[in-house]
Order: structure tokens, then C-alpha cells, then sequence
């Protein structure tokens, strides 16, 4: 009975902690009104988003792709010109968007998947540039300067409003669902899966994992996701260009993984949450007289996380006493035995019920 | 010899461009026991080993799985046909604790667990058989050799295997920890795995094995029982290095 | 024909600035198994570096060509010491690629804060001289700029042929401990090919200024570039290397010319894609 109080107790504190952070940014809307800042949050959601979608090749899988911005575009595109030409409903075509890129991440992408290491990055590079070539050079998708969605009436049908503030909702519940996603993967099968292929694949291969089966599965669920925030973004700029397609953006995407820590699933949202606002503010003051300073920033935190704190910033508060005192005094977590116990007891109750 | 084996190696080559690394190897694994491989370094063992696992398809010659012809059979499909390997090299999972380490291999196999429960249950089983129990909550790069050594096998068992293939699971243990692996070893035999295992100590291979295939130059010289094999001039000749082979080298 | 003929010297001049990015790339990632992502920036580094010694104190290019490899020389090399050579240690792939990208955007941001976006060129009395080859015109500083190439590459060849250090770099790329064990000073040698790698960018960026514009990001296409040849060079080869950039130099202009321009960067990346898969295929075969 010890062990269930300690569990339920320490569970019922971190509930308390995650609602708390949640309910702050719920509230948050109703107490900042400047569009500015709202649009900083918007920022921080979708390019967390993006960068979960990386982390679960990157961080999870090992498999560093720098090309997720163009996945990203083609959702965009897809949206834009679907819409605008054929005038369907944007919700609809979200979802066409979404099979849209993993079709094009597992289909033609799959023979690359052989591929490893530094070769496979390169790929994804190369094959993000030569869409963008492909695009900018297509009378189709409205060459270099891009396809715009049509503006009009509010109107939730048509994921269109004038405010930036129903945005900051969708976006919000998209981070958290992916999260929720990402961290669903991260303890069954198919995140053990990814995380042995990480650590060795040879090693995969002998306990029965098909490496490339499940490298696979992991690029479509990364471009899955990114198609989404494709849509996403579409409809909250109201319209996309090739620019948005750069190897550039797709680094953006990665740094607030490495910057949070890349091998945990949080890692994304901890590096989002500090590197995009500190970047926006930079650039909203210093851009003029210094171009490119927020850059500078970016590129300065990843140098110094690196070469000093190899595992992000997550990776060193887990390794803190600050954690450490998080754990013991706030949250009352009971040591690993107890929750092993707790699982088990759990598990053993519910097949004796059977 | 009644019962049929369960491994069956058949005229087994290897090429790689030219050099023959191992050169018509046939031989059989009988159920239940523990079948050893010596030679020296060199010999063509862990190429064997690789191709009987999956790793390098065969230039030649046929592995058959309790009659079934499993030549082709890619590296990943093992585990399903009940048959589980560990590395000469260690290939722990580095930045995963020892009991993740056990779960992932729960996942998957012929008996692949369901549940994160049903894998976890089974991961802190075989983390008491193989006496890794205590560690479980440890980073697997943070252990030593002998205790990833003990991993390595833990999460070859945690597919639960009735064929094992140990690749040098003793090298580098002092001869306490040998004496460890040894009886963990005996163990898993016991339980009804049958085992082959490759290894260079010799302490190990006369105490555990029921018969020894030894490889030289790519070739197998000799088969038999420890006893045989160690009287067997030809291989006290390739083990003690003696005039006639040395000739044979100079040439 | 002579519209066939002028597309392949161009071809073979462009290709020409490849072939040496690719030698430097080529260096960096035989010794340390590390792709450095920021290659391409180093040459604007020393595109900018030419044209400040050329606006600021009057040397001519070429003759600012051995200083810029020099001052190229000792930032690769104190780079490696500061950033790249403790995070080798952690043998994360991840952040060793993390690393150079960061390295990229802070020197392509940081020329953006110095020197803002607007294009600068440099333009002597010789640059628009023009030489005619039978129906060929080149432009002088593109021959000056070959010849130079050649003369880098058979020096980097014999160097790392013949004498003891090119030696002991090749050793170290074969296998670094063992290397180690017969005394040879790995973390010596690891300055030094990065500083040879970011030096031959350097020379590269300096030879490019009399007839490209110099601006933050110069560099990008080249740095991707650079990559493509040492994969389709093989690794560890100079002369391959100096061969793969000419052809993709020809690739690119004989695209240009019989397809169209604005498809030719496609064409080149879809060819390396298709290079890239082809290759590991071979490699599983002959396993």
C-alpha cells in the first residue's frame, strides 16, 4: 500500500505541474493582447512542432536529416494550391497533405534509406534542394514567388481569422498533441525500435528489428507531421514561397533539439521555449543596426552547448542536483524500485483479472 | 546419430575479392548441447559465424535450420526462427540503461512481448538469470567488460532463443569472471538452449563443450571431442607453431 | 560548336573551384570521419578576407593569395583546437555535424553584422582581360585561377605522398589509434588537416573574388559542391577529387546549356542522389 500512496501521490504532483504550465498558456491570450508577442508564442509552437518531427529521426532514430523544411513546404504547397484551385476545405486537404509528404518520404525517399551516417544527411539535403529547384522553376506552383491562400470572413471551416489568437490555440494543441504522440512512440515498440537502430544497427538486426523497415516508419511519421505544420503555417501566413523550403530553415528547425537535448522527447519543447523568443527579441531590436544578430545567438548557444553540455540543457538537468531536489522536495518522487513495483503490481493485478 | 541436427553447415565458402577467408566448411550443431569453434586469430570463425547469422550472405554452400534451408535468411529474421547471436565487439545500447537495454530486446522475436508491461516483467527476469538484476538502472556505457559481456547475453536471451550464438563471450574476463561466464553458460544450456559458441580460451571449451570444430586458414582441420581435438597432432602442430608449419608460412 | 566548345572550358574552369573545396572537404573527412558542414563559409571567409586586404591596404589578390592561406590556415586551426577536437571525444556523429553547421551560421551571420548583404566585388586593371583560346575567350583571372589549381594539387598530392607529415595524416586517416601507438600526435595531425582543409577553401574564396560577387552567403553552392566531389572522388584520393570537380563542373555546364540554366543545380543534386545509392548498393554487393 506504501508503494501505491507514493506512486498516486508523486503522480498527482506532476499532474499538478504540467496543468499549471498548460493553464498558463491558456490564460496567456487573455492577459497579453499585443499581437507581437502572441505571434512570438505562434513561433515557439510550430517550430517546437517541427523540431519533435526532427527529433524523432534525429534525436531517436539517429538519422540526421537537414531537409525537413522542404516536407514541411510541400504540406504548405499542397494546402495553397489545393485549395485555391480546386476549393476544397483546408481541413480536408490537411489530411491530404499529411499523405501527401509521407508518400513522398517513404516512397521516393526509400531507396535512400540505405544510406548512413554522413551520406544520409547529405541525401536529405540534396533532395530538399532539388525540390525547391523543382518548385522555383514550376509554372505551377507560381515559381519564385509563391501561392497565396484567399482572405476573407473569420471562419473556422476555412482555418481563417483575422486575430492571431486562434492561432495561438491551434497551434498550442497541435505542439501538445505531437508531444503526447512523440512520447507515446518513445515507450512502445516502435521507440525501442528507433532507439536500438540509434545505438548500433547491427545490434538491431540480431535482436530482429528490420532497420530499414523501421527507418522508414520514422521518416513518415517526421514528414507526417511536418506536413501538417505545413498546413499549419499556410494558413496562419496565408501563404507560401520557396524560401521557406531553404536548408537554412530546415537547420532552424533542428537547433531547439540539439540546444534542448536531443535524446529526450522533451528536448524540442525545453530548447523552443528559451532559443525562439530570446531569438525574436534579438531580432525585433538589434536587426536593424545589426543584421543576422539572432543568427550570431543561435549559432553561439549551439557552440557553447556542444562543446560543453554535449546532451543539451536537459541533459544536464537530469544530471543536476537541481533536478535532484526538484525530484525529492516538489514532485516527491519515489526512487525507480517503487515505480518498477508500482508497474508491476499494476500488470499483475490486471492479468489476474482476466 | 539418430536425431537430426539443428544446425547444418554445408559446404560453406566465403570470398571477399579473391582471398578465401573461409573455404569449404561443413558441419552440424546436435540439439541440446553446446558445440564449440576454435582456431586462431584469423582462422575464418567470426566470418563463419556472420554468415551463419545473416550478416555476409555465403559464396558458397548452404545453412540448414532443422532441415530448413536457411541460406538466405537476412539477419533481422533470426530471432523469429527462434535463434539469437551475440558480438564479439560489444554492442551494447550505450545511452540506455541495462534494463531498457533488455526491453528493447523483448519487443521483438518469435515470442515478441505485447505490452511495455509484459516486456518489462520479462527484462527484470533475465536481468536476475543472467545476475545483471542489481544494475538494471545503470547506463550501459557506464559498465565494465565483464558486466556488458553479461548484457550482450541477456539481451540475446531476452528473445528467447533455442539456439544461441556466443561470439568470444569470454575474451578479455580474468579467470574468476571466466569462471562466471562458464557457469552462466552451463546455465542457459540447461534451460534447453542448444548453444555454439566461438572462443580462445581453452579452459572454457573443454569444460563446456561436447564437441569442438577447429578452423584454420578458413578450413576446418579437425571435429570432435575436447580430448580428440587436443591429441590431434594437426592441430597441436597449428597451435604450437611447429617446423613444418612454419615452413608452410614462409612459402 | 563553338558554343559546345566554350561551355566545356567554362565547364572545366568552374569545376576547377570544386575540385579544390573538394580536396579540402576531402582531407578533413578522410582524417576525422567528420563532414564539415561550414566549408562553404570558409571560402567566403576568405572572399571577404581578400577583398579587405585589397580595399583596405592594396595588395593585389593573387598576391594576398598566400597570406589568406596562411591566416585561413591558423582559424581551421584554432577552431579544431577549441571546438572540434573536444567534441571528437564524445563520438556523437550528431553533434559533430551540429557543431560545423553552427560554425557555418555564425561565420555567414557574422559577415552579415560586419559587412551587411549588399554584394562587393574587386576589380583590378586584368580582370576583364579576356584570352582567346582558337574560339574560345576566357577570362584571364579563370586561367590564373586553373593554373593555380593545378600547381596546389600536385603540391598537396606530393605532400601528402611523399613527406613525413603527409604521411603521418594519411596514417591517422587509415586508423587514428593505431597511429596513436606508433607515436604519431594525433591531435597535431587533426590541426593540421583542418587547417589545410579551411586554407585550401581559403585559396578557393581569394581566386573567386575577381569574378563573383562576394556576400555572406558566397559560399553556400560551393560548400554543397565540395561534398558531391569528395563522394564521387573517393575519399582520401586528390586526384580523384580533382577529376570528380571538373566533371561536375562539366555536368553543370552542359545542363545549362542543352537543358536549361535554372535546372542545372536540380540536375547536379538529383545526380549525386542517384551517385550516393548506386554506390552503396556496389558496397553491399561485393559484401
Amino acid at each position: 500500500m506504501d508503494v501505491k500512496k507514493a506512486v498516486s501521490g508523486y503522480r498527482r504532483n506532476l499532474t499538478i505541474v504540467v496543468g499549471a504550465l498548460l493553464a498558463v498558456f491558456l490564460v496567456l491570450p487573455l492577459i497579453v493582447k499585443t499581437p507581437y508577442i502572441i505571434n512570438i508564442f505562434i513561433l515557439v509552437f510550430y517550430i517546437s512542432t517541427m523540431s519533435m518531427a526532427w527529433n524523432i529521426l534525429g534525436g531517436m532514430t539517429g538519422q540526421n536529416s537537414l531537409g525537413l523544411a522542404a516536407y514541411m513546404g510541400i504540406g504548405a504547397y499542397t494546402v495553397c494550391l489545393i485549395v485555391t484551385k480546386l476549393n476544397w476545405n483546408p481541413w480536408v486537404v490537411s489530411i491530404l497533405a499529411m499523405l501527401v509528404t509521407g508518400l513522398i518520404a517513404g516512397v521516393i525517399f526509400f531507396p535512400c534509406f540505405i544510406l548512413k551516417g554522413p551520406y544520409f544527411t547529405l541525401v536529405s539535403i540534396a533532395f530538399a534542394e532539388s525540390m525547391r529547384q523543382f518548385i522555383i522553376n514550376s509554372e505551377f506552383f507560381g515559381r519564385a514567388s509563391g501561392v497565396g491562400l484567399p482572405f476573407g470572413e473569420d471562419s473556422f471551416l476555412q482555418f481563417r481569422f483575422a486575430s492571431k489568437v486562434p492561432y495561438y490555440y491551434a497551434g498550442l494543441i497541435m505542439m501538445v498533441a505531437v508531444y503526447a504522440i512523440m512520447k507515446r512512440i518513445d515507450n512502445t515498440k516502435i521507440g525501442f525500435a528507433l532507439k536500438t537502430i540509434r545505438e548500433d544497427e547491427d545490434a538491431a538486426a540480431a535482436i530482429g528489428i528490420n532497420p530499414t523497415k523501421y527507418k522508414v516508419i520514422a521518416v513518415v511519421i517526421s514528414a507526417v507531421i511536418a506536413g501538417f505544420v505545413g498546413f499549419f503555417y499556410a494558413s496562419y501566413i496565408r501563404y507560401v514561397d520557396p524560401d521557406l523550403m531553404v536548408q537554412a530553415k530546415s537547420t532552424e528547425f533542428v537547433l531547439p533539439a540539439v540546444v534542448g537535448g536531443a535524446a529526450y522527447v522533451e528536448g524540442p519543447l525545453v530548447g523552443g521555449l528559451i532559443m525562439i523568443p530570446l531569438s525574436e527579441f534579438l531580432r525585433a531590436n538589434f536587426a536593424r543596426v545589426l543584421p543576422g544578430i539572432n543568427m550570431i545567438m543561435y549559432a553561439v548557444v549551439l557552440l557553447v552547448v556542444i562543446r560543453f553540455r554535449p546532451s543539451g540543457i536537459l541533459g544536464w538537468y537530469m544530471d543536476s542536483n537541481f533536478k535532484k531536489f526538484i525530484d525529492e522536495k516538489i514532485l516527491k518522487k519515489p526512487s525507480l524500485d517503487v515505480l518498477e513495483e508500482y508497474q508491476m503490481m499494476n500488470y499483475e493485478s490486471r492479468k489476474g483479472g482476466k | 546419430m539418430s536425431e537430426k541436427p539443428v544446425i547444418e553447415v554445408v559446404g560453406l565458402t566465403k570470398r571477399f575479392k579473391g582471398l578465401t577467408a573461409v573455404n569449404d566448411v561443413s558441419f552440424s550443431v546436435r540439439k541440446g548441447g553446446i558445440t564449440g569453434m576454435i582456431g586462431p586469430n584469423g582462422a575464418g570463425k567470426s566470418t563463419t559465424f556472420n554468415m551463419i547469422c545473416g550478416y555476409y550472405p555465403p559464396t558458397e554452400g548452404k545453412i540448414y535450420y532443422n532441415g530448413e534451408d536457411i541460406t538466405n535468411k537476412r539477419a533481422y529474421e533470426y530471432t523469429n526462427m527462434k535463434i539469437a547471436r551475440t558480438f564479439q565487439i560489444m554492442k551494447p545500447l550505450k545511452n540506455l540503461t541495462v534494463l531498457d537495454n533488455v526491453i528493447a530486446s523483448c519487443y521483438f522475436g518469435h515470442a515478441a512481448a505485447k505490452s511495455r508491461e509484459e516486456a518489462t516483467e520479462r527484462a527484470i527476469e533475465v536481468l536476475k538469470f543472467t545476475g545483471l538484476y542489481e544494475k538494471r538502472h545503470v547506463l550501459s556505457k557506464e559498465m565494465g567488460t565483464p558486466d556488458q559481456k553479461r548484457l550482450e547475453m541477456a539481451r540475446a536471451l531476452a528473445t528467447k532463443p533455442e539456439v544461441l550464438f556466443l561470439d568470444e563471450n569470454m575474451a578479455g574476463l580474468n579467470p574468476t569472471e571466466t569462471a562466471e561466464a562458464i557457469e552462466l553458460i552451463r546455465k542457459i544450456n540447461e534451460s534447453g538452449v542448444t548453444i555454439l559458441l566461438i572462443e580462445h580460451i581453452m579452459q572454457a571449451v573443454v569444460s563446456l563443450c561436447e564437441k569442438v570444430i577447429v578452423l584454420h586458414h578458413g578450413e576446418k582441420i579437425a571435429e570432435g571431442t575436447p580430448e580428440e581435438v587436443m591429441n590431434d597432432p594437426y592441430v597441436m602442430e597449428v597451435y604450437l607453431g611447429t617446423k613444418s608449419e612454419d615452413k608452410k608460412e614462409g612459402e | 560548336m563553338d558554343v559546345l566548345l566554350q561551355a566545356i572550358v567554362n565547364g572545366i574552369l568552374l569545376g576547377g573551384f570544386y575540385a579544390l573545396m573538394g580536396m579540402g572537404q576531402n582531407i578533413i573527412f578522410g582524417v576525422m570521419k567528420i563532414v564539415n558542414f561550414c566549408h562553404g563559409e570558409m571560402l567566403m571567409v576568405g572572399m571577404y578576407l581578400t577583398y579587405m586586404l585589397y580595399t583596405y591596404a592594396g595588395i593585389d589578390p593573387y598576391l594576398a593569395l598566400p597570406l589568406v592561406a596562411i591566416i585561413m590556415f591558423l582559424l581551421g586551426a584554432v577552431i579544431q583546437h577549441t571546438l572540434i577536437t573536444p567534441s571528437l571525444k564524445t563520438k556523437s556523429f550528431t553533434n559533430l555535424l551540429f557543431l560545423t553547421v553552427g560554425l557555418g551560421l555564425l561565420l555567414s551571420n557574422g559577415a552579415l553584422v560586419l559587412f551587411g548583404s549588399d554584394y562587393k566585388s574587386i576589380r583590378t586593371s586584368y580582370s576583364q582581360t579576356n584570352i582567346m583560346l582558337g574560339p574560345v575567350s576566357v577570362a584571364l583571372p579563370k586561367l590564373i585561377s586553373f593554373l593555380v589549381l593545378i600547381v596546389v594539387t600536385i603540391a598537396l598530392f606530393t605532400f601528402l605522398k611523399y613527406s613525413t607529415t603527409g604521411k603521418q595524416i594519411r596514417a591517422v586517416s587509415q586508423n587514428p589509434v593505431g597511429a596513436e601507438v606508433c607515436g604519431i600526435n594525433v591531435r597535431r595531425i587533426y590541426l593540421l588537416t583542418y587547417g589545410l582543409g579551411v586554407a585550401l577553401a581559403g585559396i578557393a574564396g581569394c581566386l573567386l573574388t575577381q569574378f563573383y560577387s562576394i556576400y555572406p552567403t558566397a559560399g553556400a553552392s560551393f560548400g554543397f559542391r565540395a561534398l558531391i566531389v569528395v563522394v564521387v572522388g573517393g575519399l582520401g584520393s586528390i586526384p580523384g577529387a580533382f577529376f570528380a570537380g571538373i566533371l561536375l563542373g562539366l555536368l553543370e555546364q552542359m545542363s545549362a546549356l542543352f537543358i536549361s540554366p535554372s535546372y542545372s543545380d536540380m540536375i547536379v543534386f538529383i545526380t549525386f542522389i542517384v551517385i550516393l545509392v548506386v554506390r552503396q548498393l556496389l558496397i553491399m554487393r561485393r559484401k
